[in-house]
């Protein structure tokens, strides 16, 4: 009984010292502003990655490095392969190799909001790149500079904008999400049915964008109704099988809405395959700005696509450089995209991704 | 097993196996007799939607895509069949999808090469991703029969590096292409029939022959019945397993180029993603034993089409993707617990 007794409390004590250890552990952003970065002609900078395994991932990969290289920055260049605590040891050993600043694309909120915090105790600026980390544990402008990025709901209210439009506010529409619980599903799905209701209201920080739709008319379209809605996993097979089981219980629908170009096409193809006229039968909207979505506008297949511009490298360092002059960087910087419809799919198709 | 006389493998006489005196007839009631659980519930299935799903069920569109959707892995899962009843399994298939779909388009797209003649370009984007699926699955069975190594585990192999030499292969990069000629053997309609549906059949009806009629049928069941008994009994053991495996790999070679000609595009990262356990499930749910020794190709087709019909009948009803995983996966489990009942 003894020993038991011993044991108990050894294991108690010890796994109070854990908890201990882990509330030590996780580091409490203090500093009133992110890491100061020295002025100089070409920066040794980190790219921390999170996957390389979809062409949206590789042109933003080039962006960097080509961005990188032309103006004579050192580039390191780290890739997570779809593993936050990869992606963490990354970063760690960024900060080892004592780079002026990081460039982190990162994969999850919370473990990558860690990553930062320990950037900035090192003194080293991280600029976050198209997803953000938990902004209660770091905190933006401190633990990292800024977050670059599109803005996934805005894209959403666009794509209902267009289709409300084109439709003439009557259509029975079918949604293909992207991955069940990812960030850019939420929002797109969240922008485009508030859109559709009316409750729409422009993220304050993106009204710089030309093409921001307005607040959405007082009332919505009633006539616009999300018939059937299921997640095609933001991929061209899951997408086009999704489309066709729920075109089969939903012939009436008119309008695809889809969360990616990759699933708008699969959407397409099995329209095809059933003898429909995809443009004229349905219509179809979606959203990346892909060069072959591109192609299937001027086919007129694809109705419209509203671009998540992938080309990070411009932006990205221009603002590491404006820091470096001491110019004040918003905590927050969105993307200008670009939308396509028949109207400019020509012009643009050969610079799409 | 030591009673078993030599002549005639071990637990052959559960299988499906052919009793060559029996008449044409009552073999036929004792294949139905055996498929009774997996039939039932299809035919429930069928009746259910042809009552409440009229609309959407009774149409040709919907035949074809119900079809089109299960082709894949049916034709996977055949050569699963054959390797589970040797008392394999084969991880790798998805993965060897991955290899053959990523090869065809680089063939086929290639303009400098020797090949490039039309006609040329698009036999060898047919039958070069097929026969390195074979020769894959002809690794797989090396793997097992020379260096002993249990199967799950060899084939874990492929089913790791398979994707990554995909990846290599293409940079990962998504090919899209517009070949109508060679992707007729994902959009072909000849007589307003799906010609991967034709395929499917076809692979089906083969199969089925020859695991009931042939000697490498009852070989192979022999083998996964009692490898022992099999080998002392003569059987080829060695040979015959890097068969199936060979078999496997082949067929997941074609299942590849069917999924990428639908498409219309090539994707390392996606092509035949998760198809292995796809494939699995259907043969279990068809009523062959992971056990090895029993096997039924009829019943991995009915297996697919019970998962495909439940899948299809929620989708159409607004069920949501996850609740359509969890009855999918209590479906499976159900009917291995019939079978299992039945089995002992």
């Amino acid at each position: 009984m003894d020993h038991q007794f011993t044991r108990r409390r050894v294991v108690a004590v010890g796994g109070a010292g854990i908890g201990a250890a882990v509330v030590g552990a996780r580091l409490v952003s203090t500093g009133k502003a992110a890491p100061e970065l020295e002025k100089k002609e070409t920066y040794k900078v980190g790219f921390s990655q999170v996957e390389e395994n979809n062409p949206w991932r590789i042109a933003q990969t080039e962006s960097m490095r080509a961005e990188a290289e032309a103006g004579g920055h050192e580039l390191i260049y780290t890739n997570a392969a779809g593993s936050a605590t990869k992606q963490i040891a990354d970063v760690d050993s960024m900060i080892a190799q004592q780079v002026d600043a990081i460039f982190l694309a990162p994969r999850e909120e919370v473990p990558l909001a860690q990553a930062c915090l320990k950037a900035e105790a090192a003194g080293i600026p991280v600029i976050l790149l198209d997803r953000n980390v938990d902004e209660t544990i770091a905190k933006p402008g401190e633990a990292f500079l800024t977050f670059i990025g599109s803005d996934f709901y805005q894209e959403g209210a666009r794509a209902a904008q267009w289709l409300a439009e084109e439709m003439g506010g009557e259509a029975q529409i079918i949604e293909l999400e992207g991955t069940t619980g990812s960030t850019p599903a939420i929002d797109r799905q969240r922008g485009f049915r508030d859109y559709l209701a009316g409750s729409y209201t422009p993220d304050p920080r993106n009204m710089t964008a030309a093409s921001t739709p307005a607040a959405a008319p007082e009332g919505g379209f009633p006539g616009m109704e999300v018939i059937a809605s299921q997640t095609g996993d933001f991929a061209r097979d899951l997408g086009r099988q999704v489309f066709e089981t729920l075109y089969q219980a939903n012939t009436g629908a008119t309008a695809v809405y889809a969360h990616n170009d990759e699933m708008a096409i699969g959407a397409i193809l099995a329209l095809e395959a059933q003898g429909k006229v995809p443009g004229t039968d349905v219509v179809i909207v979606s959203i990346d700005g892909s060069k072959e979505a591109l192609q299937n506008i001027i086919d007129g297949k694809l109705g419209a696509t509203v671009e998540c511009n992938p080309r990070f490298g411009p932006i990205a360092f221009e603002t590491l450089l404006k820091y470096a002059d001491g110019e004040e960087i918003p905590t927050a910087i969105l993307n200008l995209d670009k939308f396509y419809d028949e109207s400019n799919a020509e012009e643009f198709v050969d610079a799409a991704y | 097993m030591a009673g078993t006389s030599p002549a005639t493998p071990a637990r052959a006489d559960r299988a499906p196996g052919p009793r060559r005196d029996a008449p044409a007839a009552s073999r036929l009631a004792g294949v139905a007799r055996q498929m009774r659980g997996p039939l039932g519930a299809l035919v429930l299935l069928v009746i259910y939607n042809a009552l409440f799903n009229a609309d959407a069920f009774l149409t040709r569109q919907s035949f074809n895509v119900n079809a089109t959707q299960v082709a894949v892995v049916v034709i996977v899962g055949v050569g699963l069949t054959m390797v589970i009843a040797t008392g394999g399994i084969d991880l790798s298939v998805g993965a060897i999808m991955a290899i053959s779909g990523s090869l065809a388009p680089i063939i086929f797209l290639a303009d400098s090469a020797p090949w490039a003649t039309p006609f040329l370009g698009a036999a060898m984007a047919y039958v070069l991703p097929v026969l390195l699926g074979g020769a894959l699955g002809a690794f797989n069975g090396g793997l097992i029969t020379g260096f002993r190594i249990q199967p799950i585990i060899a084939t874990l192999v492929l089913f790791i590096a398979g994707r990554g030499i995909a990846q290599v292969m293409t940079g990962g990069r998504l090919q899209s292409f517009r070949e109508p000629d060679w992707q007729y053997v994902g959009l072909g309609r000849p007589l307003g029939i799906p010609f991967q549906v034709i395929l499917m059949l076809t692979v089906v009806a083969v199969a089925a022959w020859a695991m009931r009629a042939t000697t490498f049928g009852r070989y192979v069941l022999a083998i996964g019945g009692n490898p022992a008994a099999a080998r002392l009994a003569g059987v080829p053991v060695r040979r015959v397993t890097v068969a199936v495996y060979v078999i496997s790999g082949l067929l997941a070679g074609l299942a590849g180029l069917i999924e990428i000609a639908i498409n219309s595009s090539a994707d390392a990262n996606r092509i035949g993603l998760n198809r292995e356990l796809d494939a699995i499930a259907a043969v279990a749910v068809g009523g062959t034993s992971l056990l090895g020794g029993r096997a039924t190709i009829v019943g991995t087709l009915i297996g697919a089409l019970i998962i495909q019909l439940i899948r299809f009948t929620l989708l159409t009803e607004g069920a949501s993707d996850a609740v359509v995983r969890i009855v999918s996966a209590g479906a499976i489990l159900v009917a291995v617990l019939i079978q299992r009942q039945r089995g002992t």
